[in-house]
């Protein structure tokens, strides 16, 4: 009879123990992030993740129909932004993500516009929810998924791409034309799908709208000299150079744009070294009066809503660092969005989700986000009431003045001192 | 003129990436396919004595190149020596403990745009109408000065002349009692020193980066294979023929086509002069 009680007693203390046990706690939702951590895109992006990460699983975490759920980022190295690395790195960073982090949705890349189109089909055979929120710009990727739906529905992107650049860049050109007399513009452009794509039609563009291209120059990533470019530039008696490059090597090219003393105003389209704060350092200051377009607002400071500076103070206050350009406010926001459809859905299931994305409408850090039901792309828009806002920045002693949209513009933008006009 | 003027300076520039490389090649047949990665490490290593130990930038050049000299020769005594002779081995070794060091500076945090060299003269000169920064015009001076040096070290100094004869034959250097093994390690560490001068004197134009480590390996065995593995005149000459290339490839073709250039050159000597403009290996084969 004694041990009877006593082994009623040991049963029913493991039951306690088991109730009261960690073990319930609610299993993770996984992120996975495909990411080329050692570059501006990858790293900004992986920051942004991990501070919204941070804050909602601080607030308690998704609800998933009754459960609580908290949030888990596995991040790999794609390395897919570097010269030579093949896309096959990216896709099989993509697919150990989903087989062995068991990542419940795919946010952040592939970075590089050709690995993330090849990524496409990976993430439709495996029907992962997806959100690009960094480097890919190509106008490809949404009118692939709006060319075939139901194969790629599940992929989304929740930052500007260069069709909205190109419109921007225009909208300032129209500006300088008007305030300036310019009119002779050259366009270097890095040998990469976005750039060059972006770049033929910013040259189609412009000599459609009464610009005189003085030139076209592609260089290979990694490129370390832009002389003859600037040169040419030079002689051609350019007004604006516009830059489609997100190679570090960039800032090479400002340096030496100071040093020849080019009269022309170096504008960035993607310009990752002029997007950063430590810009201003690695040029020791020659790379004042650079443009160049951080895609988002949030990215640089701005009030474009009320959400833009808490994001920008509490991202400095948890880095040290500012947010430094593209990648930064998407990604942050993106974690934001897929909370906010999977609390809708009730669930993970890929569909449902699919479904809640496509019906999004937050004010978030930069603007009102949507996502075009067709394309899946974010919508667009120059007044951050109506969609997604841009930004345009330029250096200015030292800092970084958002110059467009007007709309949320601290500053004009300013010209060299030896190309006053 | 800016084509004389640009071109000078990348040519220079080839030839500084490929001197280290020539060096120890022709002194110790070791093909150091870690070279690129010492290029970006004396970098590193000069940043960071300049900003994280503040020191004088002079003193943190001096620091680097002889560090980088030490790492060198450590990198021979203790690795590459084990397969001395392998020539295989002795790629696939040297590229590892380059992928080691490259992949390593990666993981210690070294990334980014952020890492740069001041430039030793701040300004720039105008060249008949053409405007070129002091640091480049920098550049073909030290970098001609530096060629010179070597020459007289290699025919008027006891180890330079130690180095050339084993460079010649090293079986009859040996009967004369020179140390082969010694005189690869310092061969090993000249040329570090050489990859580092090229690095100090080359990255305040741009900017400090891992991925420059691939890129400097690829020019610098370009410039040798035209020139001729082991010969550091054919190096120099190699170099003026594919930077004028690039230029002119630049300015007629464009920017695009630039880095094919060196490819397209190592292509080209291997079809028609596989030992080079005037390297010795294989010489009597193809005469044959």
């Amino acid at each position: 009879m004694k041990h009877f009680f006593t082994a009623v007693s040991l049963f029913l203390m493991v039951c306690m123990l088991l109730i009261a046990s960690p073990a319930r706690a609610a299993q993770p939702i996984v992120l996975g992030c495909p990411l080329s951590t050692a570059f501006l895109y990858g790293w900004g992006a992986e920051r942004g993740f991990t501070l919204a990460v941070e804050q909602i699983n601080a607030a308690g975490g998704v609800a998933v129909a009754s459960e609580k759920r908290p949030l888990k980022m596995e991040v790999i190295d794609t390395r897919d932004l570097e010269p030579g690395v093949p896309v096959s790195e990216a896709l099989l960073a993509v697919e150990k993500l989903i087989l062995d982090k068991k990542a419940d949705f795919i946010l952040g890349g592939p970075v590089r516009s050709e690995a993330a189109l090849a990524a496409m089909s990976l993430l439709s055979k495996y029907k992962k929810v997806s959100i690009l929120t960094s480097g890919v710009l190509t106008p490809k990727y949404h009118e692939t998924v709006a060319e075939q739906y139901d194969k790629f529905k599940y992929c989304f992107r929740i930052h500007g791409e260069a069709k909205n650049l190109v419109g921007e860049i225009f909208a300032n050109f129209a500006e300088l034309k008007q305030k300036y007399g310019f009119n002779n513009l050259f366009i270097m452009a890095q040998d990469v799908s976005h750039a060059r794509g972006a770049a033929e039609l910013v040259k189609k563009l412009a000599t459609d709208k009464g610009w005189n291209v003085t030139g076209l120059e592609v260089y290979p990533t990694g490129a370390t000299d832009f002389s003859m470019g600037l040169l040419k530039a030079k002689n051609t008696k350019t007004d604006i150079i516009n830059i489609w490059m997100d190679m570090p090597e960039s800032s090479i090219l400002l340096k030496q744009w100071f040093d020849m003393k080019v009269p022309a105003l170096p504008f960035g389209s993607t310009l990752a070294a002029a997007e950063q704060p430590g810009f201003w350092k690695a040029t020791e200051g020659k790379g004042e009066f650079t443009l160049c377009n951080v895609v988002n607002a949030g990215n640089a400071p701005s009030n474009a809503t009320p959400w833009t500076m808490k994001f920008y103070d509490a991202y400095a206050k948890r880095w040290g660092v500012e947010p430094e350009g593209l990648g930064s406010a998407s990604s942050y926001m993106a974690v934001y969005v897929l909370k906010d459809a999977i609390e809708r859905a009730g669930s993970l299931d890929p569909d449902k989700v699919v479904a809640e994305l496509e019906k999004t409408d937050l004010m978030g850090v930069y603007g009102r986000l949507r996502f075009d039901p067709k394309s899946h792309q974010v919508i667009p828009a120059a007044d951050p009431k109506e969609g997604a806002v841009g930004s345009i920045l330029q250096w200015q002693a030292g800092k970084r003045v958002v110059v467009y949209p007007k709309s949320i513009a601290m500053g004009e933008i300013k010209l060299p001192p030896w190309m006053h006009k | 003129m800016e084509i004389l003027i640009y071109g000078t300076i990348n040519s220079v520039a080839l030839a500084l990436y490929a001197l280290g490389f020539a060096l120890v090649y022709g002194i110790s047949r070791l093909p150091n396919f870690a070279h690129g990665a010492l290029y970006v490490l004396s970098g590193f290593i000069t940043w960071s004595a300049l900003n994280t130990l503040k020191l004088n930038y002079l003193f943190s050049i001096v620091l680097a190149m002889v560090v980088t000299a030490l790492i060198g020769a450590v990198i021979y005594r203790l690795f590459l020596i084990r397969v001395r002779g392998m020539e295989i081995s002795e790629i696939i070794a040297s590229y590892a403990i380059g992928l080691a060091i490259l992949e390593g500076l990666r993981w210690g945090g070294f990334k980014g745009m952020t890492y740069t060299l001041p430039p030793f003269i701040e300004g720039s000169a105008s060249i008949a109408g053409i405007a070129v920064d002091y640091q480049r015009l920098a550049v073909i001076g030290i970098g001609a000065a530096l060629v010179a040096v070597l020459w007289l070290f290699t025919h008027h100094t006891r180890i330079g002349l130690a180095l050339r004869g084993m460079a010649q034959d090293e079986r009859a250097a040996l009967m004369l009692g020179i140390d082969s093994d010694i005189m690869a390690v310092v061969a090993m560490g000249l040329g570090s020193m050489l990859a580092a001068c090229a690095a100090i004197l080359l990255l305040p134009l741009g900017n400090i980066v891992v991925e420059s480590g691939y890129n400097v390996l690829i020019l610098a065995i370009a410039v040798c294979i035209v020139g001729g593995l082991g010969s550091w005149f054919g190096a120099v000459l190699a170099a003026f023929l594919i930077g004028f290339a690039q230029i002119l490839t630049v300015v007629y073709l464009g920017a695009h086509f630039q880095m094919v250039v060196a490819l397209l050159a190592i292509i080209l000597t291997l079809i028609l002069k596989p030992s080079g403009l005037f390297g010795q290996q294989k010489e009597l084969e193809e005469r044959v």
